[in-house]
């Protein structure tokens, strides 16, 4: 984040210090921990695969002449006897934004050295994407109940429950492992691993808090793809 | 480099930003549902989801994921990569119409 | 990481103070100014036992070798069945064993398996693993323990594809496009467990590609050493990284179609399955696009072809440099246009498609896109020529093997240039012609460049000189028969005979065609043969070759310049180069010798015209 200090180097902001740091010598991304480059380069790599299935679901979609369930029907849930379109959604989205910004403030206590804060943060994010994966359970059940297969369903086109599965499917997998790590990670911030550069299990890296930063920036990735599931898939 | 220098620079912001950004994607979020709930359709809707869309998704982005902060070589690293995908989307919109096109055209109407 | 860096600065400053003030008396210390070091040093894993030092082992070196070893074993079975297959063709009456199902099953296996399991894996898996490190002036790969599960996915990988000859109905028949809706459906040889088989491999593949791949952009990255810019790089490097940057971004595809598939598949979901009347009945698929699988696939296998070529095209600079003393010709031009290509092929896929019924304006665009690529191909061919004007050749195995790649190559992408085109690609499409340009350019030319590199850097990892006399026969055998097999493949493809055909039949243009395939037949059993020429040669060599002592052929990237040969885990010894040049000061008028090391400074060469880098 923002300009560290490199020795014998000037740091210039904007497009001309693009230029300087790709013209250096040692890193082109000046200051940024190999882990972090690591993620990163890896969520460009796991957006192309998000892409892609987002655009065969484009693809599917428009070129059906068969008629296209209506989502705002179909994923329609009773609220005291009134069906309220999308309202396990919304609650949905709503939980997901509120562990992602758990999540962006326990990077910053984290890098405040903040222990305490940062771990039960942490802990927090983990239990908003408990509750996501859970709802999405609901969800499923509730379709399947509905009589909605990957290969058929009674509201219309048949693809429609086949892109459904997958690509929630696919985004529920990477919440699911993105659960397992926020609970590891808070163990890890809770014992203070981080303040004693204890090494990790499958790395010779000493512990930082900059992995607090990297599992966030999954984490936030994650509710980057919720974005655009909930824009093309339930609004569309 | 004494710690607390460090501090200033590197890591941490005001946590009023953050709860500033929160705010904003619970707001947006909520505009986004509106646009189902009072069934816009055609154009508008579709400008209105797009436009939510990229608004939430730039301020994750942006905040969040800390990339307004962070130096232009990683930033255009990660933006550049995209146009391969615009170009796919944009030519799979023409794929679909045409396939669409054919498969009325010969199933419906010539068939 | 800042913390890391600020506990280690200290010891850092000492080092760079060192170097500014130099050894004292002679130098020039300004001059000889390097930044100090931004990055801790590595902490590595050495392995103690036996299986942490051989099999579980995290050193890129021996991982490297791992991916070689194994993607060479692949490689041979991708040569037995591409020898079935001749055998089939040239003569059908001495390959009675074969049914049609064989045969098609053959071609899928062998194609997939030279272009992912043979090409990709060793490039980029086999000689970026041994080569990024060494030459970026880094102690290992930066995440070792994710490098070594990298190669074990591949290994999986390679056991799955394997796995799938001994399933009942054999391996997938659907040629290595893997098209739907044949590729699942009942009739397609393999269409049970074989298909399955393929795409589970695949995923495996990518998922092992993808965390070698982090390694090696990282490793590029933000692990150079001092002194090292990215355009100080050997272009090697630059192919390599550029290879796998593309690789990131396209094998993604690969993944999504791949998983698709195996949906339509398993759970009989209908992404690429249109309605189908089989015998007079209707499958219960529907509704799918098969067109769309065909786009995601290319959308991956065309930048797939470049992650083979620009690796390639980054080694035989190298080597062609190296072996005619001479710097590479426009060296900024040449990593311009390995990225400039790399940025292109995303955006040339439907060039594959200009027959499968696609929109047909996009005919327009891809066309024009497939042609503007070839503006910095050509431009490399120049440099190429260019560097080799007026140098010292040394006409020695490698460089023969890099002139076979400048000839071979140029005669594959004149072809391309032809079927880029679309009214010329409609009749020439799914022809032999297509199969001669193709295995020019992307089979023959990169295995020109693989022989070369594996006799140019065979002394670094073994420390013994392969066997000229040898090599040359290999070459000579290789390079002529394989152009007596290709370039007859040509003019089949002008008279129409199709690919993928089982047999000729008797239709009289293709009578004429028997006797040329004979012919064809028999130079792919000689080369094939010869292939073993090498296997021999190096077991040879580890017995009794000549030793090669340090830098064999005097050449100037840091990969030559370890404190022990061959370089032993750490790379460096004590401490890590620092680097001053460009790695091609080959000949520079006034030094001593005729090459100049990455690591001399300056003030040594103070009198030279060195190039400013």
């Amino acid at each position: 984040m923002s300009d560290p200090k490199i020795e014998g180097l000037e740091l210039k902001p904007g497009f001309k210090g693009m230029a300087s740091d790709t013209a250096s010598d040692q890193t082109m991304f000046k200051g940024v921990h190999w882990g972090k480059a690591m993620m990163w380069i890896f969520l460009l790599s796991d957006t192309f695969v998000f892409s892609c299935f987002l655009i065969a679901y484009m693809k599917g979609r428009g070129s059906t002449p068969v008629e296209w369930p209506n989502p705002s029907e179909v994923f329609a849930l009773d609220a005291f006897g009134v069906p309220v379109p999308l309202l396990l959604i919304a609650i949905m989205t709503f939980v997901l934004i509120t562990s992602s910004g758990t999540m962006a403030l326990a990077v910053k206590y984290g890098y405040e050295k903040n222990r305490k804060m940062c771990g039960w943060l942490v802990l927090a994010t983990a239990m908003g994407g408990l509750t996501f994966v859970g709802m999405q359970a609901f969800e499923w059940s509730k379709l399947i109940h509905e009589g909605v297969r990957p290969w058929e369903n009674p509201f219309g086109a048949a693809q429609f429950g086949s892109f459904f599965f997958m690509i929630t499917g696919f985004h529920g997998t990477h919440v699911s492992i993105g659960v397992i790590f926020l609970f590891i990670y808070s163990y890890k911030v809770f014992a203070g691993h981080y303040d004693t550069g204890k090494r990790g299990w499958f790395t010779t890296m000493k512990g930082d808090y900059v992995e607090i930063e990297i599992l966030g920036l999954y984490w936030h990735f994650v509710d980057l793809v919720w974005v655009f599931i909930f824009a093309f898939f339930y609004l569309w | 480099m004494s710690e607390i220098e460090k501090k200033d620079q590197t890591s941490t912001h005001k946590i009023g930003i953050y709860l500033w950004i929160w705010g904003l994607l619970f707001v947006l979020s909520f505009f986004s549902y509106l646009v189902d709930w009072y069934q816009f359709q055609g154009l508008l809707r579709w400008s209105l989801i797009l436009i939510f869309m990229f608004l939430k998704a730039g301020l994750i982005m942006a905040f969040f994921m800390h990339l307004f902060w962070e130096r232009y070589a990683l930033v255009n690293v990660l933006l550049w990569p995209m146009t391969a995908i615009a170009c796919f989307i944009v030519l799979m919109v023409a794929e679909f119409k045409y396939t669409l096109f054919t498969r009325i055209f010969y199933f419906f109407i010539g068939g | 990481m800042s913390e890391e860096y600020e506990n280690n600065k200290s010891s850092y400053q000492a080092q760079s103070s060192e170097t500014i003030s130099g050894d004292g008396a002679s130098s020039a210390p300004d001059m000889d100014y390097v930044r100090p070091a931004e990055i801790g040093e590595q902490d590595l894993y050495h392995g103690h036992s036996f299986i942490t030092k051989w099999i579980f082992c995290q050193d890129a070196k021996v991982i490297g070798v791992q991916y070689f070893l194994t993607a060479v074993f692949t490689g041979i079975v991708g040569l037995i069945l591409s020898w079935l297959m001749r055998l089939q063709l040239g003569f059908p009456e001495l390959a009675g064993f074969m049914t049609a199902e064989h045969y098609y099953q053959f071609v899928t296996m062998h194609g997939m398996i030279m272009v992912v399991y043979f090409l990709t894996a060793l490039f980029l898996g086999g000689f970026g693993n041994y080569l990024i490190p060494l030459m970026v002036g880094a102690r290992d790969m930066v995440f070792p323990y994710v490098n070594m599960i990298s190669f074990w996915m591949f290994f999986i990988a390679v056991a799955v594809l394997m796995a799938s000859f001994f399933v009942p109905g054999g391996p997938t028949g659907s040629g290595w496009t893997l098209y739907p809706p044949q590729a699942i459906l009942e009739g397609t040889p393999g269409s049970g467990a074989g298909i399955l088989l393929m795409l589970i491999s695949l995923s495996l593949f990518v998922i092992g590609f993808t965390m070698g791949g982090l390694n090696y952009l990282i490793t590029v990255l933000q692990a150079r050493t001092r002194g090292m810019t990215l355009m100080r790089m050997p272009l090697t490097v630059w192919g390599i990284f550029t290879a796998t940057v593309l690789a990131m971004l396209a094998f993604p595809a690969l993944l999504v179609s791949s998983i698709m598939m195996t949906l339509d598949k398993v759970l009989g979901t209908s992404f690429f399955m249109p309605t189908i009347l089989k015998a007079g009945e209707v499958l219960e698929y529907g509704g799918g696009s098969p067109i769309l699988f065909q786009h995601l696939f290319w959308f991956f296998g065309h930048p797939e072809v470049y992650i083979v070529a620009l690796p390639a095209f980054g080694i035989v600079s190298d080597l062609i440099s190296v072996h005619s003393r001479k710097n590479i010709f426009g060296y900024r031009m040449m990593v311009w246009a390995i990225v400039g290509i790399g940025a292109l092929s995303f955006f040339v896929w439907a060039h594959h498609m200009y027959v499968s019924g696609m929109n047909p304006w996009f005919g327009f665009f891809f066309a024009t896109t497939t042609l503007i690529i070839a503006v910095p191909t050509a431009m490399k061919v120049y440099n190429w020529i260019l560097t080799l004007w007026r140098g010292n050749i040394r006409m020695n195995t490698v460089m023969l093997w890099c002139l076979g790649f400048i000839v071979t190559f140029v005669n594959g992408g004149i072809t391309g240039i032809f079927l880029g085109n679309v009214t010329v690609d409609v009749p020439l499409s799914d022809t032999y012609f297509v199969i001669a340009h193709f295995h020019m350019v992307m089979g023959i030319a990169p295995l020109m460049v693989i022989m070369g590199a594996v006799y140019h850097w065979f002394p670094l990892v073994a420390g013994r000189m392969l066997d000229e006399k040898l090599g040359k026969w290999h070459f000579w055998i290789t390079f002529l028969g394989a152009y007596s097999i290709y370039f007859p493949m040509h003019y089949l493809g002008f008279i129409g005979v199709p690919r993928r055909y089982f047999e000729m039949y008797d239709s009289p243009y293709m009578t004429s065609a028997v006797g040329m395939n004979e012919f064809i037949s028999l130079a792919a059993f000689i080369v094939g043969a010869a292939q073993f020429i090498l296997i021999y040669n190096i077991i040879k060599t580890l017995k009794v070759g000549k030793p090669a002592g340090k830098n064999p052929w005097k050449a100037n990237s840091l990969e030559w310049h370890t404190s022990t040969v061959p370089p032993e885990h750490g790379n460096f010894g004590d401490r890590l180069p620092v680097v001053h040049r460009w790695a091609y000061d080959y000949s520079v008028p006034g030094a001593n010798d005729d090459f100049i090391p990455q690591t001399t400074p300056p003030s040594e060469v103070i009198n030279t015209e060195v190039e400013k880098t």
